[in-house]
């Protein structure tokens, strides 16, 4: 039954093989809602939920798995709601994961993910601007290792105007480790003067380290501002021989000059203990535990 | 302190520096003058450590070679480089930065690292000397910095790592002459018989207010005249051009 798993042919599965990584797992052929979803469902770890008119919520969601476990969560967020959603993912095996986040008139939904990945660990996100005047943020930071891959896939559908959208990823990889971002954004024509931006950095440490990505802006109004950037590359020879000249190690100075980088994409409204985890994370997987 | 002897330096198989002999002794400061492309800066990056410069020959700091030792260690070792363009490092603070610099320079010579307070204090107290505010410590290192900030703050650097040898490369480009002199009174208090300076200039304003004890004339990779200060005032009023015309 696992032909009902996406195979690499299929465009949005083409950098995380999930038909290999879950070989043997019997898939639901049909049902609502993505792959992951029915995954999910399927293994009882599906949530749907309602934040009322006004409301304001925060979830600090840590994903650690040992072999296999699909998750996934549906929000509907009334008018003037605000979703603020943290993502702490590691573990082993194969994670995978879904949030879908409907937005009413004049919500909020921020997120922040940091990912250091699995044997397969995919992260999709799904938001559907429906009211006008909405806000979207999603931050991101993948830290990949040998033989970890993160996915970091998103889909941000305008189909209310005036809405605003704000999405800086940042990631790191090293030999043997796959860092996978894809970024969609859709502007339905319904969605004048949205407001748009979408970047994504990734920083390969060493030879052998693979990033993708894949970001789209797809935009069916006339009058939007739209912008997105996407940029690979190494530590910066100039800043690295700069703090090497003033004492600092070349291994610390590859660390501070990384930490540097990937701490830009931390969000200003995590919790202060919640920040200091990330931090602390990336710090560790920098350097190695203290 | 600091003998350079017979120094050949290659930048992607291109010799810029071709057999350079210069000895300066402790306590005293030089000046390497000379035109554009005449080699300082590969000079000053070359005693350094930076990759990509191929040096051969001698460079002995307090007697011992440095050609073969990684940038850091000659640090460690009490050599600074204040350069001539500094690098923005967005995402860290100047604190952080200098921080790390201090403490990896103690680790490397078996010191403990300073607590955060004594450092907190030693850092203020440079940065009063030389007009950097709080705030401008908060920043990213040299992002969004004028000129003459960078220059002052690689004064500030030079200030709290307390270097046994200085070069300065280039320093005054970019700077106005109000900080000028704040930047040539830090450097001057670091003066005394223990410490050795380079000062890597194109024109003599600098020495006016770094005052060498003996200034070289670098010309295509090799130093053609050496003298007192006097040097600086003849070639500000002649310029390099019988030098150069020796040269060719």
């Amino acid at each position: 039954m696992t032909s009902a798993l996406p195979s690499r042919r299929d465009e949005d599965w083409k950098h995380s093989d999930l038909r290999a990584a879950l070989d043997g797992v019997a898939a639901p052929l049909s049902g609502e809602g993505n792959i992951i979803e029915r995954l999910a469902r399927a293994a009882g770890a599906f949530s749907a939920r309602e934040l009322a008119d006004g409301d304001r919520d925060i979830v600090v969601d840590e994903i650690e798995t040992t072999s296999f476990a699909p998750q996934a969560e549906c929000v509907s967020v009334g008018a003037g709601g605000v979703y603020h959603r943290i993502v702490l993912q590691r573990g082993e095996g194969v994670a995978l994961s879904s949030c879908r986040v409907r937005l009413g008139a004049g919500a909020v939904f921020r997120q922040f993910v940091i990912a250091e990945g699995a044997r397969l660990a995919r992260l999709e996100t799904h938001v559907a601007v429906e009211g006008e005047d909405a806000e979207v943020e999603l931050g991101g930071v993948y830290l990949c290792g040998a033989d970890r891959h993160a996915d970091l896939t998103s889909v941000v559908s305008h189909g209310a105007a005036r809405g605003r959208t704000r999405q800086l990823v940042k990631g790191a990889a090293r030999k043997g480790g796959r860092g996978v971002f894809q970024g969609k954004i859709i502007v339905e024509h319904a969605a004048q003067r949205t407001d748009a931006r979408q970047h994504h950095k990734g920083m390969l440490l060493e030879d052998g380290a693979e990033i993708f990505a894949k970001p789209e802006l797809m935009i069916f109004a006339d009058d939007v501002a739209c912008a997105h950037g996407n940029a690979a590359g190494g530590v910066d020879r100039n800043a690295l021989f700069y703090l090497r000249s003033r004492g600092v190690a070349e291994g610390e100075a590859r660390a501070l000059l990384t930490e540097a980088f990937l701490l830009d994409a931390l969000p200003a409204w995590a919790p202060p203990d919640v920040r200091a985890e990330i931090e602390a994370r990336i710090s560790v997987w920098l350097r190695g535990a203290p | 302190m600091l003998e350079v002897r017979d120094l050949r330096v290659s930048v992607g198989g291109a010799e810029i520096i071709k057999g350079l002999t210069l000895a300066v002794p402790s306590g005293e400061t030089h000046a390497i003058m000379g035109p554009n492309g005449s080699g300082k800066s590969t000079f000053a990056y070359a005693l350094a450590g930076r990759d990509g410069y191929d040096a051969s020959g001698e460079a002995r700091l307090n007697g011992e070679d440095i050609l073969d030792l990684t940038p850091e260690a000659r640090a460690a070792k009490g050599l600074f480089l204040s350069f001539q363009y500094p690098v923005e490092i967005p995402g860290l603070s100047a604190i952080a930065f200098l921080k790390a610099a201090l403490n990896a320079q103690r680790k490397a010579r078996g010191e403990a690292p300073m607590p955060a307070p004594a450092l907190l204090k030693l850092l203020r107290e440079k940065a009063a000397t030389l007009n950097i505010s709080d705030e401008m410590l908060k920043r990213p290192l040299n992002v969004g910095f004028s000129g003459g900030e960078k220059k002052r703050f690689e004064a500030l650097q030079m200030a709290v790592l307390a270097p046994r040898f200085a070069i300065l490369d280039e320093t005054d480009s970019g700077l106005d002459i109000d900080a000028l002199k704040v930047v040539a009174a830090s450097v001057n208090a670091m003066r005394d018989s223990e410490h050795g300076l380079l000062v890597i200039t194109h024109y003599q304003r600098l020495l006016d207010y770094i005052k060498p004890d003996k200034i070289h004339v670098l010309v295509k990779g090799r130093i053609v005249k050496s003298g007192g200060p006097e040097l600086a005032l003849e070639l500000e009023r002649e310029g390099y051009d019988k030098y150069l015309k020796a040269a060719a």
